[in-house]
């Protein structure tokens, strides 16, 4: 057992012993670095370290408090203690209140390797290596990239730990290794930009810092001499950057605390089809070396896999255990958190799953559509359905992508989209914990002209 | 400046703080002079420029609401300081949450990094300078009993119900913050400021006929005393989301396309904040990535158009004594008349560009590098009679109140989601629409502001803007503005 391991359980005796029902510890230990550079130099350089542990108790009359600190000095941490039992009091006893008991804390899948120690290991001078090849890459792409907004590449090497009163103490560590790149192109006086970006947990994963600088680049390019559309529907593509954005859309609305409080268009969808076969969305804590993968969640349950979507009718809603115990469901592992926060719901890697046709393919079927490659806005509205977002992308003239296209608006809603989905791509990608392939809609609104 | 005026409530009893409660007489230094001035020697000894040592206490506590009682009440504590230090425009930044001398002067070393030369032992003064104060809080937030702001939450949810019967559902929570700051330089500055922060917000769902279902948001704050509450009450925050939520059950939806707009005063400024301000941030003006590079002197905006960012408005949100360097907050005229007067700098960027900061340079916590950012930023109100501005349109969108919005920098293009929404028809207002998104391009925006109102108006206290992954309070403000052939999101096409 680790020192923090045992710290952890300490705090937990501690708050018992002071008179808590239940009591559990989290804490988090962090160690980053991250390089930025511009025009062939160094622009920046971060190291940290940091820590912090959040405490959860319940009362005997079933009230819930919380604290959380970065002081870990003995004698902070004893004053740290009273105060989320001191805290309990201002909260309302509410017999739902209760950690994950044994039963629910469940055995730990097998999830493999999260920690690389090449990652953890990197040597500073590779992410400045790595960042000006990403520049180089990306600016031998096209003259018209002029310069970089933002080109660097990070690292960061974790440790968590659980303790509960309800008979857990576990940690695991991982590790992440990251490239980004955010280049500007320039032409007759018009400035465009776009990303790309890399996050792994395993150095072997990770796409070198040339592709990274190339698609980045690409991507941008691409939108020089953007225009907007004419208001119109017509059929839309999501490229998988912006369809990982609308799968987790998905996911907030099949979260178990929404559903509970009637505030989704999900609630008593269960059982029912609501997209076509070809469309299964799923939420896996145990993928192989998935960024967020890990063996329990953010109150000591074991992840699993969980259909939301599977061929098309609505299997699942998301659980922690606290809105599984008020729905009298049961938790999915999905209780989400950082030391500083109580846990909500929240996703592990979360992806539709890939379809058989190419995104050629599903772009030469359109006749006129707009193909999105970039979106702004913060999307949909669980509660409604409503999903209306700024768009950038590319237009499609007779299964071709004719032209560059930006200030316009798409707009629908969820369960319609849903309905909409008539083509899926091949080409499912993460580029963090959700992932998405093409996904093509038979027709949203475009607002522009 | 409005004086906060001292509660008479009892003070909470130490044991419910223990060694959070803030101190009423003069607190000690975040960290002891004497190793700050040592932070800054080892950070030069590579031979930098400059080095910068920021000290960070912050205490929070918050309240959730759920289900007409309180969930949960919680309280944290994150304390650190920063080493940041500049060799040319190469910045080395090294943060650490543990305060042992040993942890610290590591972080030091590692700042200094960023610098190659062999540099020599030099040792460095810093002396306190006066800074104004924008913002005075009696009582400490962090401070006020718990049980009083369980108190709020517990008061909105009944006021909240008790609106309509259709009102369904209410979530309520109650934030504050009492964080104290201390920056000291090679420069020989040293400042220290404490910021309290507080926002109080409800958020409703309700239900119509066919189990339609609306939800309404409405919440404020800002850097104010307690108190604040008795008259911005927790009653009266409730209602505004509830109307909300009930006044657009039946909305209708949202034509697409170009269509004069009237945006209410208030929130809306956030438009401003997409549509120009983060386009001024001189980080984006040096790299040459944002379309208003090279602009100071050219007409961006229309004559009616005056823009101000003001870190000194009382009380308010946004607002700061000195910035995350140290430098004191200003109010800083942007746009004057359509003309673009000058940009929001940062120490670094401004020394770069040969300029001077202007007090913008700001950051999340001692785990981030201070970034040029916004304070409160606001439009100059100007001669029409809002009710003479609703008059005049024949046909258009009426946007009341809106959710939040995001710009790309570099092609100028933001959104900005519209929450309660009208149609205007012949000078008045129509049904609700639902799903309303206003999309443009910075300039292009601001060129077609046709009219602008007599009834400048600051919002409520609840904006927080969010830049390369830093969270900041913003205010904004607005006076009842029209805009001409702005791209409306919708779902029905004519």
């Amino acid at each position: 057992m680790t020192g923090y391991e045992q710290l952890a359980k300490k705090l937990v005796q501690s708050a018992k012993k002071k008179g808590a029902k239940q009591a559990e510890a989290f804490i988090e230990i962090g160690r980053q670095s991250s390089c930025r550079v511009r025009e062939g130099e160094i622009e920046d350089l971060t190291q940290a370290t940091s820590k912090g542990v959040g405490l959860r108790v319940i009362t005997k009359d079933h009230r819930l408090g919380f604290a959380y600190t970065s002081d870990f000095e003995p004698s902070s941490l004893d004053g740290f203690v009273n105060r989320a039992l001191q805290l309990a009091q201002a909260a309302a006893p509410n017999k739902l209140n209760g950690l994950p008991t044994g039963k629910e804390l469940g055995k730990l899948g097998e999830t493999g390797d999260l920690y690389d120690p090449e990652v953890a290991n990197l040597a500073g001078d590779w992410k400045i290596k790595a960042a000006l090849e990403i520049e180089k890459a990306g600016k031998a792409v096209d003259p018209r990239i002029t310069t970089f907004d933002n080109v660097g590449a990070g690292d960061y090497v974790s440790e968590v730990y659980v303790a509960s009163s309800e008979g857990m103490t576990a940690g695991y560590s991982g590790t992440y290794v990251y490239l980004f790149g955010s280049p500007v192109a320039s032409e007759n006086g018009q400035l465009q930009t776009s990303y790309w970006v890399d996050y792994k947990r395993f150095l072997a994963d990770l796409d070198s810092p040339e592709a990274v600088g190339r698609e980045a680049a690409r991507r941008a390019v691409r939108m020089l001499g953007a225009k907007r559309a004419k208001t119109q529907q017509v059929p839309v593509l999501f490229d998988p950057l912006v369809a990982a954005s609308f799968v987790n859309n998905i996911a907030s609305t099949a979260d178990g605390n929404a559903i509970y409080k009637n505030s989704s268009i999900f609630v008593s969808k269960l059982g029912k089809r609501l997209a076509p076969e070809t469309v299964t969305v799923v939420d896996d804590g145990l993928l192989k070396r998935g960024l967020g993968t890990a063996p329990f969640d953010g109150e000591g349950v074991a992840t699993r896999r969980t259909a939301l979507l599977d061929k098309g009718v609505l299997r699942n809603y998301l659980y922690d255990s606290f809105t599984a115990r008020k729905a009298k469901a049961k938790t999915t592992g999905n209780a989400s958190r950082g030391y500083n926060s109580l846990p909500h719901i929240g996703t592990n890697n979360l992806y539709l799953e890939p379809g058989t046709r190419t995104p050629e393919e599903l772009v030469r079927e359109v006749k006129n559509g707009f193909y999105v490659t970039s979106m702004l806005g913060s999307g949909a509205n669980p509660v409604t359905g409503e999903y209306s977002r700024g768009a950038n992308g590319l237009w499609i003239e007779n299964g071709e992508l004719a032209h560059a296209v930006q200030e316009v608006t798409v707009a629908g809603n969820l369960l319609q989209m849903l309905q909409d989905l008539d083509g899926i791509g091949n080409d499912l990608q993460f580029r963090g914990s959700s992932g998405a392939p093409t996904l093509r809609f038979k027709q949203l609104t475009i607002s522009g002209d | 400046m409005p004086r906060a005026s001292a509660t008479t409530r009892k003070r909470p009893t130490p044991a419910l703080l223990g060694p959070l409660s803030t101190r009423r007489t003069a607190p000690p230094p975040l960290l002891p002079q004497p190793l700050l001035e040592r932070l800054l020697s080892v950070a030069m000894e590579r031979g930098a420029e400059f080095a910068e040592v920021y000290v960070e206490r912050a205490l929070t506590t918050a309240v959730i609401l759920e289900e007409a009682r309180v969930k949960s009440a919680q309280t944290g504590l994150a304390q650190g300081v920063g080493v940041r230090v500049i060799a040319g425009a190469k910045v080395g930044y090294a943060y650490s949450d543990d305060l042992e001398e040993a942890s610290l002067l590591r972080a030091a070393r590692t700042a200094a990094m960023i610098a190659q030369g062999g540099g020599s032992e030099q040792s460095f003064k810093v002396s306190r300078a006066p800074s104004p104060t924008y913002y005075r809080v009696a009582t400490p937030l962090a401070d006020i009993e718990v049980a009083r702001k369980a108190d709020l939450v517990l008061r909105a949810d009944k006021a909240a119900r008790a609106f309509d019967a259709r009102i369904k559902q209410v979530n309520g929570s109650y934030a504050d913050v009492t964080k104290r700051i201390a920056v000291g330089n090679t420069l020989g500055h040293y400042s220290e400021d404490t910021q309290d922060l507080c926002r109080l917000s409800v958020q409703v769902m309700a239900e119509g006929k066919n189990k339609e279902r609306r939800t309404g948001y409405y919440g404020g704050g800002g850097r104010v005393s307690f108190n604040h509450f008795d008259t911005f009450t927790p009653e009266s925050v409730a209602r505004e989301a509830a109307r909300q939520a009930i006044a657009t059950l039946g909305a209708t939806e949202c034509q697409a396309g170009p269509q004069t707009v009237v945006l209410a005063p208030g929130w809306s400024g956030i438009l401003l904040h997409e549509a120009v301000g983060h386009g001024l941030e001189a980080d984006f003006i040096r790299k040459g990535t944002s379309l208003f590079a090279g602009k100071v002197g050219q007409k961006v905006a229309s004559d009616l158009v005056t823009v101000i960012d003001d870190g000194t408005v009382a009380n308010s949100r946004g607002s700061i004594n000195v910035d995350d360097e140290g430098a004191p907050g200003q109010h800083k005229v942007l746009i004057e008349k359509g003309v673009l007067k000058g940009y929001l700098y940062d120490q670094l960027n401004a020394k770069l560009m040969g300029q001077r900061s202007t007090g913008s340079g700001r950051r999340e916590s001692f785990k981030h590098m201070p970034l040029p950012r916004m304070t409160n930023t606001y439009l100059a109100p100007g001669d029409h009679a809002p009710e003479d501005i609703l008059k005049e349109v024949k046909r258009g969108l009426y946007c009341a109140h809106f959710g939040g919005g995001q710009v790309d920098i570099t092609n100028g293009n933001f959104v900005f989601e519209v929450a309660e929404a009208y149609q205007i028809e012949d000078g008045k207002l129509g049904k609700p629409v639902k799903n309303a998104i206003l999309i443009g391009v910075g300039p292009e925006a601001l060129k077609n502001v046709t009219r602008v109102g007599c009834d400048p108006m600051p919002d409520p206290g609840l904006g927080t803007c969010g830049k390369d992954g830093q969270s900041l309070p913003v205010g904004v403000g607005l006076p009842t503005l029209r805009i001409d052939n702005m791209t409306v999101g919708g779902t029905k096409v004519a």
